[in-house]
């Protein structure tokens, strides 16, 4: 783990380091990694990877509408919108 | 009379024969808040709306078994028209649409949502340090920690502010703060209870319950707080059993596990001695004991420690400034209002994840780490489903000692995620869970675990009722409380 990894990570997670913190982060970060590289130490050969305790297969149900389109709710709760939209800077020139 | 440090059951009691009238109870439950108000449990009161209904249950009384009761809402539930932060200045201004199914499946049992309580910011923390909304006090001691996530949900419980409290538990943020504070919490199996409209940290882990003063309380509020539901495509779709019926029927012959590889050699002397005292307590209730091996347990924490990361990496991507929460100001472009929203609005634990969780997910780690984790879930999953064969229960300390000091765990946060070292494998196995207070260590309460096999809830709150109803640990209570 070095300054480059992290910042490349830091740049995956959309976040930004300044550079006080990057140096404890990077240590931080290293720390925990070589923690979890216990895991090396378990033999996991042919063994199935476990997503989640419940291995059932998603459950689907029926197509029907069951909620109103309640837009104007959701729109208000945004930190920009206008009437219809999100509103973001622009991506386009 | 007081309403302070009484359970459910008497408070129902006290309602019934209208020794408080609703509104009373209610107004008292504020008044402890305010005079307790340095413990700095609640994030968002919800004053005004609770006296509403308080007073319409006076005129028109409900039949529902939580009519009336007091609750704490951890603040990671979205509540209908009442701000949700999680803990975190991301949402300090979300105002939540909609209820979560659990949150609306208590209160149309009547009980009535008295505040948000505070939390570890996004659930990740094992001390309540990390909400941006201030430290929570432990009840017992100023300078001491609750535990977390949910340790205003505990500190609420344990300074005897409300009788119960809505918690969720992805590595003992249920069972670890109730430790701590002297309470009951149970976690029950991966599914029973529904996620929908929880703030997700990490979804295969994430699992809601109760904490309260005593596990009939616990069992009463898991009846409705248990249901299947179709939003939530992990919910379980079990009977549901009356979690309170067998609570009384004796545990004789009963068979608990305990697990060889917890080495409690390097625990503390009290902290061993408290334990040998619950098992020989167990023994005179009839349980008998035997050594269980879990030979892959002690990488439960390394396991959790990648699964977690990744998928709170995968869930918090949602805050990105646009639909809902902060914003930052100015954004030059959309790159720029995604990272300088998620830096100002995450704190440094919940960046220390994304990072961790990031890391393990990326090209070239994959399998290295994340795909590697997942074996070794089944491996632990694998050691439990074989223990289970031979007990009916395993049992543990809760944690590895009672509650310790605000900053004592200094700057390494590997030292913070070792406080969740018996509490962890459950979540990776999905099993029940519960923590019961067993003992007091220097004037610091500290709680005993039970895990129970996949949907045996009812056995896990049998073998506590059968505890608490021949010990008093669960009503020690701590002093310096305001009235």
């Amino acid at each position: 783990m070095d300054k480059k990894t992290v910042s490349t990570i830091a740049y995956l997670s959309r976040l930004s380091l300044n550079e006080q913190n990057e140096d404890k982060i990077t240590k931080d970060l290293e720390n925990i990694i070589k923690f979890v590289d216990q895991l090396n130490t378990a033999n996991t050969e042919n063994i199935e990877p476990l997503a989640s305790p419940l291995e059932k297969t998603a459950k689907t149900r029926s197509d029907n509408v069951s909620a109103k389109n309640r837009k104007e709710v959701f729109l208000e709760r945004s930190p920009k919108s206008n009437e219809d939209y999100f509103l973001v800077p622009r991506v386009v020139e | 009379m007081s309403i302070q440090y009484k359970s459910i059951a008497e408070l129902k009691k006290m309602l019934n024969n209208n020794e408080i009238s609703n509104a009373e109870l209610i107004k008292e439950t504020f008044s402890l808040v305010k005079s307790n108000a340095e413990i700095n449990a609640f994030i968002t009161l919800n004053d005004e709306e609770s006296i509403n209904k308080a007073n319409k249950l006076d005129d028109c009384p409900s039949s529902g078994s939580l009519a009336g009761i007091p609750i704490a809402q951890k603040d990671l539930f979205c509540t209908k028209d009442l701000k949700t932060t999680c803990g975190s200045n991301m949402l300090s201004n979300f105002i939540p649409p909609y209820s979560a199914t659990v949150v609306k499946n208590l209160e149309n049992a009547g009980c009535i949502s008295i505040g948000k309580t505070n939390m570890d910011e996004f659930a990740m923390g094992s001390s309540n340090e990390t909400s941006f909304y201030g430290k929570v006090q432990n009840p017992w001691g100023k300078n001491l920690v609750p535990g977390g996530s949910s340790g205003g949900a505990a500190a609420a419980v344990a300074a005897g502010i409300v009788p119960a409290a809505s918690g969720t538990d992805t590595g003992g943020s249920i069972r670890q703060p109730a430790s701590l504070c002297g309470v009951t919490g149970i976690k029950p199996t991966y599914g029973r209870i529904s996620r929908w409209g929880m703030i997700a940290f990490a979804s295969s882990l994430d699992q809601a319950g109760p904490i309260a003063r005593t596990a009939e309380d616990c069992a009463t509020l898991l009846n409705e707080m248990c249901s299947h539901d179709e939003k939530d495509t992990t919910s379980l779709n079990e009977d549901i059993p009356d979690f309170t019926e067998n609570l009384n029927s004796p545990i004789n012959g009963l068979k608990i596990g305990i697990v060889k590889e917890f080495d409690l050699s390097k625990l503390d002397n009290e902290v061993v001695k408290v334990f040998e005292e619950s098992k020989k307590h167990y023994e005179s209730l009839g349980a008998e004991f035997i050594e269980i091996s879990l030979p892959n347990i002690s990488l439960s924490v390394p396991t959790y420690y990648v699964v977690a990361p990744a998928e709170c990496s995968s869930n918090l991507s949602r805050f990105d400034g646009v639909k809902f929460g902060k914003r930052c100001e100015s954004p030059k472009n959309l790159e720029e209002l995604y990272i300088k929203t998620r830096s100002e609005g995450f704190g440094d634990e919940v960046k220390r994840r994304i990072l961790i969780g990031s890391y393990v997910l990326s090209a070239g780690f994959y399998d290295a780490y994340y795909k590697k984790a997942q074996q070794v879930r089944r491996l632990i999953k694998n050691d439990f489903d074989s223990a289970f064969k031979s007990v009916d229960i395993i049992m543990s300390p809760t944690t590895r000692g009672p509650a310790f000091e605000v900053g004592s765990k200094g700057d390494d946060p590997i030292q913070m995620y070792l406080e969740d070292l018996f509490t962890i494998p459950a979540n990776l196995a999905g099993l029940p869970a519960m923590s019961i207070p067993n003992g007091i260590i220097d004037n610091k309460p500290i709680g005993l675990q039970l895990i129970g096999n996949f949907l045996d809830e009812s056995r896990l709150l049998q073998a506590a009722h059968n505890f608490q109803i021949s010990t008093d640990w669960h009503l020690k209570t701590p002093r310096g409380i305001k009235s």
